[in-house]
């Protein structure tokens, strides 16, 4: 157990960087400043959204009671919990089990595999138990209270609460597991991965269309009619999620009326549970470990012959070229820096579209929509810029680009190529990437919506043009403080605060420049409002191009 | 070709200098080797040759050009294999090499006959298309080996080379340093293989404590030092 508890402590030392931190405590305070900052900041940025996610819950339990249907309060909070450790656990799994490269340590250890695994497993654990506690502790309190329940309860809830993560973060972990072993041996282990990815937007993207459903359905936007509409209309689908997720039924039966039954239910919850974890210890053992002992999962290239291999090195490129293509690659045949930087302009499409497939317009919504594009395409080409511009600040491509090369960075360090070609080469990367979202967008729109040549052409120019300061900005940002210490390519992007500015100061440029050319265009004409646009687009962006061209040969010796 | 100045470097807090002053020079057609214990300062000089650190104090001249003031122009010089090689994992051996020759804008045709000159002599041929993760330690560092000789640099600079390399490959890097000097180009390089120091370079360095404590050719050293020893003992009796 000792051997458990000290792996446990190492792997979340190593994942959240204890003891870097105390490090530089005394040996580098300007990183521990940073560190420190970042620590405080994040928590305090999320308090408003945990206090609107519990007026929502509160708001959600007080329409339930209202119609006698307070006992699905519980389930629908195990299940959107439940839900969520899914899809964050995907990221979490890989990143522990597959993209860590500790296990070549670990291995030769007189350690038994079965305790590295369970350790392994429990570092998940850990945080997923802190996800839930602010998740779910809340609505089994709002519950409780409402309902007026005793110790009974607070006892059996603690029981259900500690088996929440457990249980799908083990099923999750031995399904992954399997499926991954089973592609390792066919030298395929990127391609699961990014197959796992697709699974957790598609996840991402139901939870969209299940709430686009019933906002849809719902027709009104009071909460009461929401509630009769989801009860009313969606029984089958709550019976049908309690068949997919049975043990949101143990839940209920266990929590919504304490009684001796109720103990029974917890512990069936509590065994079956038990059963899960010793499941995925047991695949781990026999299908972790020996896909891991197996060697050979990334696939080989055919043998090049001098002729091919002649092709291959007769096309020069230009330099900017060169990083262009280097940016690409590592982008796109990393599964995790694929996920981040890539998804958000598959993902946001979508959604929208499949809200609003599911919106039931009527012929007449048609025709309004339509209507008011024709007296007003400003407002829907501004509408659109956004939307463009977004994709740009979203996307953490160019804010994590050289952050992304890690430790084997000092090549292009090293190499000579002028800082305007390495501008252009990792802009350009980041510019494909946000075409992929416009490109998308569009298609959506169309469909809805027969945008005119002067709005797809204005829109996109526009758009990429406002984008530009985005994406420098987010180079300048990485270029200054590069995170290139990691073994696991999830810290380049998920630990990088290089993201979360850009993020932050891309969001409140483009809502600033939207609406003061929206309203410059609405209130004065037009042309002045896209004018404004381009020439502020135009100026940040030649601001930080000097900026970045001056200092980058000088930035690349101080990494 | 090769010229240090008075370079320092201190890093982080700490009041100890990495690099305390050093000044060297390494001549054309001269094979120059860098020793010291661990710790010693090799590595943080070499990183400031190549333009992976800035020096506190000093310059650095790399074939007569301050890499301080006119870096690109510096780097187009000299090219570096470090002494583990990180490379991009996700990229295919031929990837690799065509992006060095890209941007050392090497001409078709050299890039095609050095690659294959090179590939042959490192026995990576056969493996030049897969994906630079699947490789072993020794085959990441020939493929950097001939990364760094695509471009046949005036000044190449090596930290450690031997270290995972077969002894095949190992002679023949020995052979392409001295047929690289023949040339008139220079090489420079750090190594813990003292023996190796001894028989193949023309002048040795030897640092401790982030300064030089000797330098010159292996009869200077063994004079100044009054023994007929190896360089291995003068080294251990330097040092402690």
């Amino acid at each position: 157990m000792r051997e458990i508890i000290n792996l446990t402590k190492l792997f979340l030392n190593d994942s959240l960087g204890f003891s870097l931190f105390f490090y530089n405590k005394t040996h580098n305070k300007k990183e521990f400043s940073k560190q420190l900052f970042t620590m405080i900041i994040v928590p305090v940025a999320l308090i408003p959204a945990f206090f609107m996610y519990i007026s929502f819950m509160t708001a959600l339990y007080t329409g339930l009671r209202l119609i006698n249907q307070a006992s699905v309060f519980l389930t629908i909070g195990y299940i959107f919990t439940s839900a969520l450790i899914i899809i964050f656990g995907i990221m979490y799994i890989l990143s522990e089990f597959y993209f860590s490269k500790n296990m070549e340590e670990l291995i030769p250890l007189p350690i038994a595999p079965r305790k590295i695994i369970i350790s392994k497993f429990a570092s998940i654990l850990v945080l997923e138990y802190v996800f839930t506690a602010l998740i779910f502790i809340p609505v089994l309190m709002i519950y409780g209270i409402g309902q007026g329940m005793g110790l009974g309860y607070v006892f059996l809830a603690f029981v259900v609460f500690l088996t929440l993560p457990l249980l799908p973060l083990a099923l999750e972990t031995a399904l992954i597991m399997t499926i991954m072993r089973s592609f390792s041996i066919k030298g395929r282990k990127d391609v699961v991965q990014i197959f796992f990815i697709i699974i957790g937007i598609s996840l991402i993207i139901g939870v969209q269309f299940w709430f686009g459903t019933q906002m849809g359905s719902s027709g009104e936007v009071d909460l009461q009619t929401l509630m009769n509409s989801l009860l009313d209309n969606n029984v089958k689908l709550l019976n049908m999620i309690g068949y997919f997720v049975p043990t949101s039924l143990l839940v209920a039966w266990g929590l919504n009326e304490i009684n001796m039954m109720s103990v029974f239910w917890v512990f069936c919850l509590a065994l079956i549970t038990a059963f899960s974890f010793g499941l995925m210890v047991f695949i781990g053992e026999w299908f972790f470990i020996t896909s891991l002992i197996t060697g050979k999962t990334s696939r080989k290239g055919k043998k090049l012959t001098r002729a091919e291999r002649q092709r291959s090195l007769g096309q020069k490129s230009h330099g900017a070229m060169a990083i262009f293509t280097m940016d690409m690659r590592l982008l796109l045949r990393t599964p995790i820096f694929l996920f981040n930087n890539v998804s958000v302009v598959i993902i946001v499409p979508l959604c929208i579209l499949i809200i609003l497939s599911f919106s039931h317009l009527t012929p007449q919504d048609f025709d309004a929509v339509k209507s008011f594009y024709d007296q007003m395409p400003m407002v829907v080409n501004f509408m659109l810029m956004g939307f463009f511009v977004f994709f740009g600040a979203t996307s953490a491509t160019t804010a994590t680009t050289f952050s992304r090369e890690g430790r084997a960075s000092w090549l292009t360090r090293i190499v000579p190529v002028s800082p305007r070609d390495q501008i252009i080469g990792r802009t350009a990367s980041a510019l494909v990437v946000q075409s992929l979202g416009i490109l998308f967008t569009l298609i959506g729109v169309y469909y809805y919506l027969q945008l005119t040549v002067m709005t797809i052409l204005l829109t996109v120019i526009l758009g990429v043009l406002g984008t530009v300061p985005i994406l420098l900005f987010g180079l300048l940002i990485d270029m200054n403080r590069p995170l290139l210490d990691w073994d696991n390519p999830q810290k380049a992007v998920k630990n990088n605060m290089n993201v979360i500015i850009t993020l932050f100061v891309g969001m409140s440029y483009v809502g600033l420049l939207i609406a003061i050319s929206g309203v410059l265009g609405y209130l004065v004409n037009q042309w002045l409002g896209y004018g404004f646009f381009t020439i502020i687009s135009l100026v940040l962006t030649i601001i930080f191009y000097k900026t970045i061209n001056k200092n980058m040969e000088e930035r690349l010796l101080a990494f | 070709m090769l010229k240090l100045e008075q370079v320092s470097k201190t890093y982080g807090n700490k009041n100890e200098k990495a690099v305390d002053n050093i000044s060297l020079e390494v001549h054309p057609g001269e094979i120059f080797g860098f020793v010291g214990p661990n710790g010693a300062g090799k590595t943080t000089t070499i990183k400031m040759m190549v333009s992976l650190l800035k020096p506190d104090t000093g310059r650095i001249f790399i074939n007569g050009i301050d890499n301080q003031k006119n870096i690109l122009e510096a780097k187009k010089q000299f090219s570096y294999v470090p002494d583990n090689p990180e490379l991009f994992e996700k990229i295919k051996g031929i990837e690799y090499l065509k992006f060095l020759a890209d941007v050392y804008e090497v001409p078709l045709t050299e890039r095609q006959k050095q690659i294959e000159k090179y590939l042959d002599l490192f026995e990576i041929k056969d493996a030049i298309n897969d994906p630079i993760g699947s490789f072993s330690h020794g085959m990441k560092q020939k493929l950097a080996l001939v990364g760094a000789l695509i471009h046949n640099p005036e000044v190449f600079i090596l930290d450690e080379p031997m270290v995972g390399l077969d002894p095949k490959a190992s002679f023949e890097l020995k052979k392409i340093m001295r047929e690289h000097c023949d040339q008139g180009r220079s090489v420079f390089f750090s190594t813990h293989v003292l023996d190796v120091a001894e028989k193949l370079c023309d002048r040795i360095a030897i640092i401790k404590k982030g300064k030089i404590i000797e330098v010159g050719t292996m009869d200077e050293i063994r004079t100044k030092a009054g023994s007929h020893e190896s360089l291995e003992n003068i080294f251990l009796e330097l040092t402690e």
